[in-house]
C-alpha cells in the first residue's frame, strides 16, 4: 500500500507541476521487495518503492545551453542593431495612394540622404541667382537643418553606445548572480543526495540557472562525481564544486570599451556566445562603424565646402571665412557670421566683380563630385551605402533571431518530449495507482476477515 | 514523438505569434503603400530608393534653375528688341544724311534725334534684372551701372565709360550641363562671349558709332557719315541681330533641357516607385492568406486545448 501511495504522491506532483518551466518528470521505480525462503521455496514479500528518478536527457540539456547561447547572441545583436537604425532615423514615409494606376510617393525628407542632396540644390540656387537674398537665406536655413542632423545622429549614436554598455553591465551582474546561486545549488544537492537517491527538484533549479546563464553567455560545464556541476567561460573556472571560483567584471580596455574580464584573476575573457557578447560585437563592430562612416561623412561634407568657399568673395567684398565650422558630426555647425548676413556667403570669384558665381558654382557641383575620402564615392553614394551596411547587419540578425526561435522550438518540444508532463498520462498512472492500492487495502481486509475467523475458531 | 500538454501549448502561442506578426507587417505594407521602410526591410532596395530620391532632388533643382534663366532670357531679349529698331533707325538716319540734298538744319534735326537715340541706348544697357535688381549687362560686375556718360555744356554725351566686366556666368541646367542668359555690355578681347554695345571681335561700338554719327552731323560732314559711320553703324546692326539668334539659341536649349529634367524626374518617379512600394494587390492577397490561417490555428488550436481525459473521469 505504501509502494502505491508514493506512487500516487508522484504522480500528483507530476500533475501539480504541469506547467512549471523546467520541471522534468518525476517516476516512482517500484521493486518486488526480497524473497524469503520457506520450506516449499522462495516466496515473494510485496513490492516497495525504490526510488523516484527524474526523467532527463542530459545531452538534449547540453544542446538546449549552447543554442540559448546563440540565441542570445543574435538577440543581443538584433536589439542593439535595431536601436541603431533608429538612432539614424533613415526611413521612409509613404500613405497609400487611392488611385491603382500609381502607387505610393515616399520621401524621406528628415533623414540625412534628402538633407545632403538639398544642401546641393541650394548651393545650386545660389549658383544661379548669386545676389539673391532669398536664395542665400534658403541655402543658410537648409546647411543649418543639416548640421542639426548631423548632430542630432551623433548624439544618439552615443547615447546608445552609453546605454549598450549600461545593460552590459546589468547582464553580467546577473550573470555573477546565478553563478553564486549554481554553486549554492551544488551544495545543496550533494548534501540532499549524500543519503541516498536524487534531489529532483534541486536539480531542476539548477538546470535552469545553467541556461539561464547560457543566454547571457556561452558556458562549458562538467560534471564531478558528487554530483556538483562546474562552470567555466573562455577556459576559465568560475564554479568549481561549492564554491564560485571567481566572478566577471567589466574594465576599459581603451577609450571607453567595455569589455569583459574575471575580476580576482584579472584575466580578460572572450566570449563566444550569449547576449553580452552580442552586444559587445554590435557595439564595437556595426554601431563603431556606423559613427566612425557618420563622422567621416561630416569632417568630409567640412573640409572640400570650406576649401572652396574660404577663396570666395561675398557681396560685400570680404573673403576667408569658413562656411562650417567644426570637425565632425557631433560638432558641425554653420558659421554664425553667414547665418546672421547670408549677404557674407562667399559666391564670387572675383574680388571686384560681386555678381560672379564661380565659387557658389564650384560648391553646387561638389555634390557629384567623387570624393577620395570618401572611398572615390559622392557624398549621397557613400551615406547610401553606410545606410545600406547598417541595413544589411540588421537584416542578417533579423533572420538569425527567426532561425534561432525555430530551433528554440524544436529542441523544446524534444525536451519535453521526454520530461515533459503529459496530464493525461500522468491521470492514467493515478488511476492505476489508486486500483492497486486498493487491491492492496483488499487484501488487508481479507488477511483481517480470515484472522478474526480463525480467531473465532476457539470460542 | 511523445507530446506533453504545455508542449502543445507554447506550440500554438508560437505559430500565433509568428502570424500575428506575419499579419502586422502586411497591414504595415497596404496602410503605407511601402514595401520597404527601414534599412533592414530590404537593404539593397533602400539604397537605391535614396539614390533615385537625391536625383529627383537634383532634376527638380534644374528644372527652377531654368525657369530662372528662361524669365532672365526674356529680359534680354526685350532689351534686344529696343535696340534692333534703335540701330536700325541710326543706320537710316546714316543713309538719308550721306544723301547731298540735306540741309544742316535736316541734319542738325538728324543730330537730336541721333542724341535721343543715346540716351535710350545708355538706358537699355543698364537695364535691371526686375527680380534681383541687379543690372543685366555689366558681366558678373552687376551691382553698379554698368554705362556711365559724360556730358557738355548742352547736355550732350560726349563720352561712354563701360563699368563691368566681359564674364558671365553659368548655371547649371543638367547634370554637367550649365547654360547662361547673360550678354555682357562690352567684350573688348578676342574670345569670349560678344559685347552687347561693344565688342570686338565684331567691330561693335555702338554707344562710340552714335557719338561720332551725331558729331559729324552737327559737323555737315557728310562725307565721313557715308565713308566710315554708315559701315560701322552697319557693324552694330549685324552685332545686334547676333544677339537676337544667340538669345533664341539659348531659349531653344532651356526649353529642351525643361523637357529632359521633367521627363528625367517622372522616370526617377517610377523607379522610386518600383523600388519601394507595395504591390497592393499582391500584398492584399497575402493579407487574406494570413488573416485566414491565423483564424484557421485559433479555431483548431481551441479545439484541441478543449479535450482532456479530465472531462471523462
Amino acid at each position: 500500500m505504501q509502494a502505491q501511495m508514493t506512487g500516487v504522491e508522484v504522480a500528483g506532483q507530476n500533475l501539480a507541476n504541469v506547467n512549471t518551466t523546467g520541471y522534468s518528470r518525476q517516476r516512482v521505480d517500484i521493486q518486488t521487495s526480497p524473497d524469503v525462503t520457506t520450506g516449499i521455496g522462495p516466496e515473494g514479500t510485496g513490492a516497495n518503492a525504490a526510488s523516484i528518478q527524474q526523467i532527463v536527457n542530459t545531452l538534449l540539456n547540453t544542446q538546449v545551453q549552447s543554442q540559448q547561447s546563440t540565441s542570445g547572441y543574435w538577440n543581443g545583436q538584433q536589439s542593439a542593431l535595431q536601436s541603431a537604425q533608429n538612432a539614424l532615423d533613415e526611413f521612409l514615409n509613404g500613405s497609400a495612394s487611392t488611385s491603382s494606376t500609381t502607387s505610393a510617393t515616399s520621401d524621406s525628407s528628415t533623414g540625412l540622404a534628402s538633407q545632403l542632396s538639398g544642401l546641393f540644390s541650394a548651393f545650386s540656387a545660389v549658383a544661379t541667382s548669386p545676389t539673391s537674398t532669398t536664395a542665400r537665406q534658403a541655402l543658410i536655413g537648409q546647411a543649418q537643418t543639416l548640421a542639426t542632423t548631423f548632430n542630432n545622429v551623433s548624439t544618439q549614436l552615443g547615447n546608445l553606445k552609453t546605454s549598450l554598455n549600461s545593460s552590459l553591465n546589468d547582464n553580467l551582474n546577473s550573470a555573477n548572480k546565478l553563478l553564486s546561486g549554481i554553486a549554492t545549488l551544488n551544495q545543496q544537492i550533494s548534501a540532499a543526495e549524500f543519503s541516498g537517491g536524487t534531489a529532483n527538484d534541486l536539480r531542476d533549479a539548477r538546470e535552469q540557472d545553467l541556461e539561464n546563464l547560457s543566454q547571457l553567455t556561452n558556458i562549458t560545464t562538467s560534471t564531478e562525481t558528487n554530483g556538483s556541476v562546474d562552470v567555466s567561460i573562455g577556459g576559465q573556472a568560475l564554479v568549481t564544486g561549492y564554491k564560485v571560483a571567481d566572478t566577471l567584471q567589466t574594465y576599459d580596455a581603451g577609450g571607453g570599451q567595455m569589455l569583459v574580464q574575471t575580476a580576482t584573476g584579472g584575466q580578460a575573457l572572450t566570449l563566444t556566445g550569449g547576449s553580452m557578447q552580442g552586444t559587445i560585437d554590435a557595439r564595437d563592430g556595426t554601431l563603431a562603424t556606423l559613427q566612425k562612416n557618420v563622422n567621416t561623412l561630416a569632417g568630409t561634407l567640412i573640409s572640400q565646402v570650406n576649401g572652396i568657399h574660404n577663396g570666395g568673395y561675398s557681396l560685400t567684398g570680404s573673403t576667408g571665412a569658413n562656411f562650417f565650422n567644426g570637425t565632425d558630426a557631433a560638432t558641425i555647425t554653420v558659421n554664425a557670421a553667414l547665418a546672421g548676413n547670408p549677404n557674407l556667403i562667399q559666391t564670387s570669384g572675383s574680388a571686384t566683380a560681386s555678381g560672379d558665381n564661380t565659387v557658389a558654382l564650384q560648391l553646387a557641383k561638389l555634390g557629384s563630385a567623387t570624393q577620395n575620402a570618401l572611398g572615390n564615392q559622392t557624398f549621397n553614394d557613400n551615406y547610401d551605402a553606410t545606410v545600406a551596411a547598417l541595413g544589411d547587419s540588421l537584416s542578417t540578425a533579423n533572420t538569425q533571431v527567426a532561425n534561432q526561435t525555430a530551433v528554440t522550438q524544436m529542441l523544446s518540444t524534444q525536451r519535453s518530449s521526454v520530461s515533459g508532463v503529459n496530464v493525461d498520462e500522468e491521470m492514467t498512472n493515478l488511476m492505476a495507482f489508486q486500483r492497486a492500492y486498493e487491491a492492496s487495502a483488499k487484501l488487508v481486509s481479507t488477511v483481517d476477515t480470515l484472522m478474526g475467523d480463525t480467531l473465532a475458531m476457539k470460542t | 514523438m511523445r507530446i506533453t500538454s504545455n508542449a502543445y501549448d507554447s506550440s500554438l502561442v508560437n505559430q500565433l505569434s509568428q502570424l500575428s506578426a506575419q499579419q502586422y507587417t502586411i497591414q504595415n505594407q497596404v496602410s503605407t503603400g511601402l514595401s520597404v521602410q527601414a534599412p533592414s526591410d530590404n537593404p539593397a532596395a533602400m539604397e537605391n530608393t535614396l539614390d533615385y530620391q537625391a536625383q529627383n532632388a537634383a532634376q527638380t533643382q534644374y528644372s527652377s534653375n531654368i525657369s530662372t534663366l528662361q524669365s532672365r532670357a526674356n529680359s534680354v531679349y526685350s532689351v534686344l528688341q529696343s535696340l534692333q529698331t534703335i540701330t536700325s533707325r541710326a543706320g537710316e538716319i546714316a543713309t538719308s544724311a550721306g544723301n547731298a540734298t540735306s540741309s544742316q538744319s535736316d541734319l542738325n534735326n538728324y543730330a537730336n534725334e541721333v542724341n535721343q537715340l543715346i540716351n535710350q541706348v545708355v538706358n537699355a544697357a543698364n537695364t535691371k534684372d526686375p527680380s534681383t535688381g541687379q543690372y543685366l549687362f555689366g558681366g558678373t560686375a552687376s551691382a553698379t551701372a554698368p554705362f556711365t556718360t559724360t556730358t557738355d555744356a548742352n547736355g550732350d554725351v560726349t563720352a561712354v565709360t563701360y563699368n563691368g566686366n566681359s564674364s558671365v556666368n553659368q548655371a547649371q541646367i543638367g547634370a554637367g550641363m550649365t547654360a547662361t542668359a547673360d550678354i555682357p555690355g562690352a567684350n573688348t578681347g578676342s574670345s569670349g562671349a560678344h559685347g552687347l554695345i561693344t565688342d570686338s571681335q565684331s567691330g561693335a561700338d555702338l554707344l562710340n558709332h552714335l557719338i561720332s554719327l551725331r558729331n559729324n552731323l552737327n559737323a555737315g560732314n557728310t562725307t565721313a557719315i557715308t565713308a566710315t559711320d554708315s559701315a560701322d553703324l552697319q557693324k552694330d546692326e549685324n552685332n545686334v541681330a547676333y544677339q537676337v539668334a544667340n538669345n533664341g539659341v539659348v531659349q531653344s536649349q532651356l526649353t529642351t533641357a525643361a523637357t529632359f529634367a521633367t521627363n528625367a524626374s517622372q522616370s526617377l518617379n517610377s523607379m522610386i516607385s518600383n523600388s519601394s512600394s507595395a504591390n497592393l494587390v499582391q500584398v492584399m492577397m497575402q493579407l487574406n492568406q494570413t488573416q485566414n490561417a491565423y483564424q484557421a490555428a485559433l479555431q483548431s488550436g481551441v479545439k484541441i486545448m478543449q479535450l482532456s481525459i479530465l472531462n471523462y473521469i
